[in-house]
C-alpha cells in the first residue's frame, strides 16, 4: 500500500458558515493507492468526531489506522484499486489548522480562539483538497457518524462531484439526547481547573482530567449494553492493574485507560469545536426540510445502521432514505447486526464488509 | 406457452414510472425494469443476502419487515407497488393492501390459490394442502393467510379495489382454459392489477 502523508497549505483562505473568516489554512492528509489516469479512481474518507487523517495502516509511531480494518489491500475500500484519501479536519487537532495551531495574523497560537466550524465547512474545505488533487468527482465519499455526516453533506452541497455516498451509523441531525450527552462531556473539560477558560496553552497547563471524563463517557456511549457485558461482565481487575489500583471492575479500568490515553493527544478545545460542530448539524428540521434538501443529490447513497448502535440508532438512517426516495434518490439502507454499538462501523464483519464492496464496485 | 409472472408485472409496469416492490428478493425483476422500462425502482426485502445482492445490481432497496407496517411510505407517492407472493404471508393482508393503494396508483399482487383443485383433494383426505405451488408443512410455512381466488376477490369489492387486470395460471405455469373458466378450482396462481375505485 503506497501511503503518503502531505501538508496542504491553502492561501486563498476559507470564510466559514459562521461568517468568520481564516485567511490562510492548512490540512494534513494522507493517501493511500495511486490515482488512475481518469482521476476516476478517488475515494474520500471522513473521520469521526474524534478521529484524524490517519485512517489506515501503521504510521511511524506505531499507531494503526482508524479505520484500517476496513481501508487497505484488498479490504473493504481496497486500496489497490481506489485512491483513498482522509484528511484531518479544520478544528481538529492532528495537524491540520485549528486551536492548536498557530493564528498567522498574530503568531501565537489560536486557543479557544479558532473559529467555530461546520459539517458544511468541512465539506468546502474538503472541496478545496479535491480541487489541488486534480480529483473533480470522487468515485465515494463515505464516513461513520460525524463523518456520515459530511458524506451526506458532500451529496447535497456538491451533488457534481460525488459518484456514491457511504453514510455509516450517522442521521441527518444530531438528536436532543445527543446533545445533552456532548454537553456533559465538554462540562467536564470546562469545570476542570485548568482549563482556565479555554486559555490553558497560554499557561502551559492540560485540562487532562476534563478531557479523560469525556472521554469515559464517550466510550460508554459508543459501546453497547451487550458488548459491554460480553467483553468485560462483572469481572474484577486484576491487583496488579498498571492503571488504576483504585478500582474494581474491569470496565472501569478499561475506561480509566482509554480515557488517559486520549487526554494525552487531544486538544480540549478541539473536543468543545467538534462535539459543537456535531450538535450544529441539522439539514432536518422538519420532514420536508430534509426533501428539499435531498432534491439535487445526484450520488447513489449507501446508509448503514448497526442494530446495536443507540447513540444514532438504526431509524434515523431510514429517514434519510425514505426521504430519499420522496426525492427519487437513488439510494440504500441496510442494518447489520455489529456488536460494538455506535463503534461497530469501525469494525469488520463479514456481511458489512460485502455490502460495503458490492455498493463500491456496483454500476 | 409457459407464463412468467414477472414478464405479466413488466408488461403491467408503464415506462419510467416509479416502482415500489416489496419482498424484492435479489431485485432481478426491478434490475429488469430499470432497464427495459427505465423505471425509478426501490425494493423492500428483510432477507441481508437477498439485499446485498440488490446493492450488487445497484438496485436501490432498503431493509424493512413489511410486516411491521408500510407507514413509512405514507407520504411517498409511487406509480406502482408490486407484492408479488407475500401478501399471505402478512398479519393484515387486508390494511397492507389499502395502505400500498393509497400511496401508489397502481398495485401488483399474485397469489397461490387455496381453492386449487389439489389443494381441495387435500382437505378432503383430511390433511392440510402441501403442493408444488404451496410446498411447506403446515408448521413450517410462512403463508400464514392463505385464500382463495373467490376470497381475494371479494375483499376486493369489499374494500372498494377494483380489479383493472387478472391472469390465472395453472401448475403448468400456463394460462390454461381451464383456469380461465374456473379459476377458483384450476388456477394455482393468481395475478392482479388492482386500482382504488
Amino acid at each position: 500500500m503506497n501511503t503518503e502523508t502531505k501538508l496542504i497549505k491553502f492561501e486563498e483562505g476559507i470564510t466559514l458558515e459562521s461568517g468568520n473568516h481564516l485567511e490562510s489554512f492548512e490540512l494534513i492528509v494522507e493517501t493511500y493507492g495511486e490515482l488512475n489516469k481518469s482521476k476516476s479512481n478517488g475515494v474520500l474518507l471522513c473521520h469521526a468526531f474524534s478521529g484524524n487523517h490517519h485512517a489506515a495502516g501503521k504510521s511511524e509511531d506505531g499507531s494503526i489506522g482508524w479505520w484500517d480494518q476496513l481501508v487497505g489491500s484488498d479490504k473493504a475500500i481496497d486500496t489497490d484499486k481506489y485512491f483513498v484519501v482522509c484528511c484531518n479536519n479544520l478544528g481538529g487537532c492532528s495537524g491540520s489548522s485549528g486551536p492548536t495551531s498557530i493564528n498567522p495574523q498574530t503568531g501565537k497560537i489560536y486557543g479557544k480562539d479558532f473559529p467555530q466550524v461546520s459539517v458544511l465547512d468541512w465539506v468546502n474545505s474538503q472541496k478545496m483538497l479535491s480541487e489541488k488533487l486534480g480529483i473533480n468527482k470522487w468515485h465515494l465519499v463515505i464516513g461513520g457518524s460525524l463523518g456520515g455526516m459530511q458524506a451526506l453533506q458532500w451529496s447535497i452541497t456538491f451533488p457534481d462531484s460525488v459518484n456514491k455516498a457511504g453514510i455509516l451509523a450517522a442521521a441527518a441531525k444530531s438528536s436532543t439526547q445527543n446533545i445533552a450527552l456532548n454537553e456533559v462531556a465538554r462540562e467536564a473539560i470546562r469545570k476542570d481547573p485548568n482549563f482556565m477558560d479555554g486559555d490553558y496553552s497560554i499557561n502551559q497547563v492540560k485540562p487532562k482530567d476534563g478531557i479523560k471524563t469525556a472521554r469515559m463517557l464517550g466510550h460508554i456511549t459508543y459501546l453497547s449494553e451487550k458488548h459491554m457485558d460480553l467483553r468485560f461482565g462483572r469481572r474484577f481487575q486484576e491487583e496488579d492493574s498498571k492503571v488504576s489500583k483504585k478500582v474494581d471492575f474491569e470496565v472501569e479500568n478499561y475506561l480509566q485507560y482509554k480515557g488517559e490515553k486520549f487526554s494525552e493527544n487531544f486538544d480540549a478545545n478541539s473536543y468543545i469545536l467538534m462535539t459543537k460542530a456535531m450538535d450544529g448539524y441539522d439539514i432536518a428540521q422538519d420532514k420536508n426540510t430534509l426533501e428539499t434538501n435531498l432534491q439535487n443529490v445526484k450520488a447513489s447513497l449507501l446508509i448503514v445502521g448497526f442494530y446495536t448502535d443507540w447513540l444514532y440508532p438504526p431509524e434515523r438512517g431510514k429517514d434519510i432514505q425514505i426521504a430519499a426516495i420522496n426525492q427519487n434518490v437513488k439510494s440504500s439502507y441496510i442494518v447489520l447486526s455489529g456488536e460494538h454499538g455506535h463503534d461497530s462501523f469501525l469494525f469488520e464483519n463479514e456481511k458489512y464488509v460485502k455490502t460495503l464492496k458490492e455498493f463500491i464496485e456496483s454500476k | 406457452m409457459t407464463m412468467k409472472i414477472s414478464t405479466i408485472i413488466k408488461e403491467w409496469v408503464p415506462n419510467k414510472s416509479k416502482v415500489i416492490d416489496f419482498g424484492c428478493g435479489d431485485g432481478t425483476l426491478l434490475k429488469d425494469l430499470i432497464k427495459e422500462k427505465d423505471v425509478q425502482g426501490y425494493g423492500i426485502e428483510i432477507d441481508d443476502k437477498k439485499i446485498i445482492s440488490c446493492i450488487k445490481k445497484g438496485v436501490p432497496v432498503m431493509k424493512q419487515d413489511i410486516d411491521m407496517g408500510l407507514d413509512e411510505f405514507e407520504s411517498s407517492n409511487f406509480d406502482m407497488s408490486i407484492m408479488a407472493r407475500s401478501i399471505q404471508c402478512l398479519r393484515n393482508p387486508n390494511l397492507a393492501l389499502g395502505k400500498m393503494l393509497s400511496f401508489s396508483k397502481q398495485c401488483v399482487v399474485t397469489l397461490p390459490n387455496l381453492g386449487y383443485w389439489r389443494c381441495r383433494l387435500n382437505l378432503a383426505t383430511g390433511r392440510m394442502p402441501v403442493t408444488p405451488d404451496l410446498p411447506s408443512s403446515w408448521f413450517e410455512t410462512e403463508n400464514i393467510h392463505l385464500c382463495t381466488i373467490q376470497d381475494f376477490e371479494k375483499l376486493c369489492e369489499d374494500e372498494s379495489i377494483s380489479i383493472k387486470h387478472k391472469i390465472f395460471i395453472n401448475q403448468n405455469k400456463k394460462e390454461g382454459l381451464l383456469s380461465k373458466i374456473y379459476p377458483n378450482l384450476f388456477a394455482t396462481e393468481g395475478i392482479y392489477l388492482l386500482e382504488k375505485e
